[in-house]
């Protein structure tokens, strides 16, 4: 069962990943957190970079974990780390400032507690089980939080609770189907359950990257462009999505950002899978193979 | 009265849309060969089989559909809230979800081939030309259709969870349900043509999957033109049914016994489908039976 059959080769080690994927999440995190400083919405898009920081740590951390056989479990990996982690978001947000903090705290008992379960009372004994799984948690909650702040503008809970009452008129009654919807405070990131949109785009993001490029061929450059083609590509998305909770102008600022880096990356890997396929080929037969396999 | 007919003619258009639905999906998966029938695909090459197959593993169908539909609706959601037109926001929703749903297709073909370099697989650059856009467009039905659905549930009929959870919700039933109908068709059926009907795949047959056409060589549109014909409308049929179904019974049965009317219903609708399938499975081996092999005929 814990044989581990591929073996990471060459590359940046996994412990400088961890590393710079924390700090720059924390850092991006942060720097959102100018919006509340200065008043302002522009710097949403911080919280978007924050995300993709997070999401390249976890695509590694997957393939560390996934190199002990368990190879077809990919996408649930991806799954885990953000059901594990959208706890700690959750209550973290409570914190204010020390959102992120608490939200890496929590986020690594909860995955550990997971790993613990998993290994010992499912008894899957995989050495690196309880590990991938914390960072894993990490990873989701420092990628919810970050595009939590992107969308609604700060990753405090009364930001991600509160009603952009301005932009919403009588349709919402008509949303929450119930009589009395006009009344009730009504947030649209948690309780109109944008969250739903973000959780699934993270823990696709996350798991894409090792799952498309797994194989006997698989590159530790390739696969990490990749992971952060897929969260720009969420950047994009989650930048039109933001245009109902933030201003115009930081929505479309995240917008553009996330448009030029997801060009960027996609190219970048686009050259990549060229330099890394055994022949690059527009409408051609199959070769002939040699027979004896 | 005339609030049980409004509710039962929306219940009849989710059901319609949802079988239009659950086709589209299931066509789209095949032509990636997407879900189970992927794992023959990504293993021919490695058998010394190089084919012309699309091979966008994204993740399994559940959650890569739970994603495209829960984005569509939350991209349509919000412009809902930005008091755009309903239909306008849905199409918006489902265009910029079947966007990133391309994006996904691309980079899951050239990341897979990519690494399988070893075995000689090329990447051929006209499969993810020709191919991604087929794709694209199942996946622009099965999304708007599917976010239709969620929007009628929700301002229709007054479901209580917002347009995005819904979205996740269906996206993942859409999923599964194409993934347990229709993949059997495409992985059983299409992949391994050339073996004996019944014989089951030998070892020695992993990854001999059909690879040329009656002329020239298959490639994954083919697979999406034979699955059209039985996988995908069955797929729809499911789907559609899992949808009229869950929201027939909720609709008149809700205010029976505070809700437990809905539920007792429910309960025995899964029953009277476990009986029907089990008289289906019975008949069907007593009809085809475990493989033989066979009997040689005397010549006389």
């Amino acid at each position: 069962m814990s044989v581990k059959i591929e073996v990471i080769e060459g590359g940046i080690p996994h412990q400088k990943i961890l590393i710079a994927g924390l700090v720059l999440a924390v850092i991006g995190l942060y720097l959102s957190y100018l919006n509340v400083l200065l008043g302002t919405q522009m710097f949403a898009f911080f919280g978007g970079l924050a995300a993709i920081a997070a999401l390249v740590w976890g695509s590694h951390s997957i393939k560390i974990l996934a190199s002990y056989g368990i190879g077809t479990g990919v996408p649930s990996a991806g799954m885990i780390a953000f059901g594990s982690g959208v706890i700690a978001f959750l209550f973290a947000t409570k914190f204010g400032v020390l959102a992120p903090i608490v939200a890496i705290i929590l986020a690594a008992i909860i995955g550990a507690i997971l790993g613990y379960l998993a290994n010992e009372v499912l008894s899957m004994h995989i050495p690196v089980m309880i590990k991938s799984l914390t960072e894993m948690a990490v990873v989701g909650a420092l990628t919810l939080m970050g595009f939590s702040a992107m969308i609604s503008g700060s990753f405090t809970f009364s930001a991600l609770t509160s009603t952009p009452t301005s932009v919403i008129g009588k349709l919402l009654a008509m949303f929450l189907g119930s009589p009395n919807a006009a009344t009730t405070s009504f947030s649209l990131y948690i309780g109109g359950a944008l969250i739903a949109t973000v959780f699934l785009l993270g823990a696709i993001a996350i798991q894409h990257g090792f799952n498309a490029c797994l194989g006997p061929g698989w590159k530790q450059d390739r696969m990490l462009m990749l992971t952060a083609e897929c969260g720009f590509l969420s950047m994009i998305v989650a930048a039109v999505m933001s245009a109902a909770l933030i201003n115009p102008a930081a929505a479309i600022l995240s917008f553009i950002i996330g448009l030029v880096g997801w060009y960027y990356t996609y190219m970048k890997y686009i050259e990549l899978s060229k330099r890394d396929a055994a022949s690059w080929l527009d409408a051609k037969p199959i070769p002939e193979v040699v027979e004896g396999h | 009265m005339v609030d049980i007919v409004f509710s039962i003619g929306i219940t009849a258009l989710a059901g319609a849309l949802a079988t239009v639905a659950g086709a589209a999906e299931d066509v789209e998966s095949d032509i990636g060969s997407q879900g189970d029938p992927n794992s023959q695909v990504q293993l021919a090459p490695q058998m010394g089989y190089i084919h012309r197959i699309y091979n966008k593993a994204i993740a399994g169908e559940p959650p890569a559909w739970g994603l495209w539909i829960a984005l569509g609706a939350g991209i349509a959601w919000a412009f809902m809230v930005m008091q755009l037109n309903p239909i306008l926001a849905i199409v918006l929703g489902a265009g910029l979800a079947t966007f990133v749903q391309g994006v996904y297709s691309t980079t899951a073909y050239l990341g897979r081939t990519a690494s399988l370099s070893k075995f000689g697989q090329p990447v051929y650059i006209d499969i993810i030309k020709s191919m991604t856009t087929v794709t694209m467009a199942h996946a622009f039905v099965a999304i708007f259709a599917t976010v239709t659905i969620c929007y009628l549930m929700n301002a229709a009929l007054g479901h209580p969870f917002p347009l995005p959870l819904l979205g996740l919700v269906w996206g993942i039933a859409l999923g599964a349900a194409g993934s347990a109908t229709g993949n059997p068709y495409y992985g059983k059926e299409r992949q391994y043509q050339t073996q004996n009907f019944g014989a089951g795949v030998p070892i020695s047959a992993s990854g001999n999957i059909v690879r040329y056409a009656e002329a020239g060589e298959r490639n994954s549109l083919d697979n999406g033109f034979f699955t059209a014909k039985l996988g995908g409308p069955a797929s729809g049929v499911c789907f559609g049914l899992i949808v009229f179904l869950e929201l027939w019974r909720t609709v008149l049965f809700e205010n029976v016994g505070a809700g437990w009317g809905a539920i007792i219903v429910g309960v025995i609708i899964i029953l009277i489908f476990t009986v029907m399938d089990r008289f289906i499975e019975v008949w069907a081996r007593k009809n085809y039976g475990p493989y033989t092999k066979p009997t040689e005929e005397t010549s006389s």
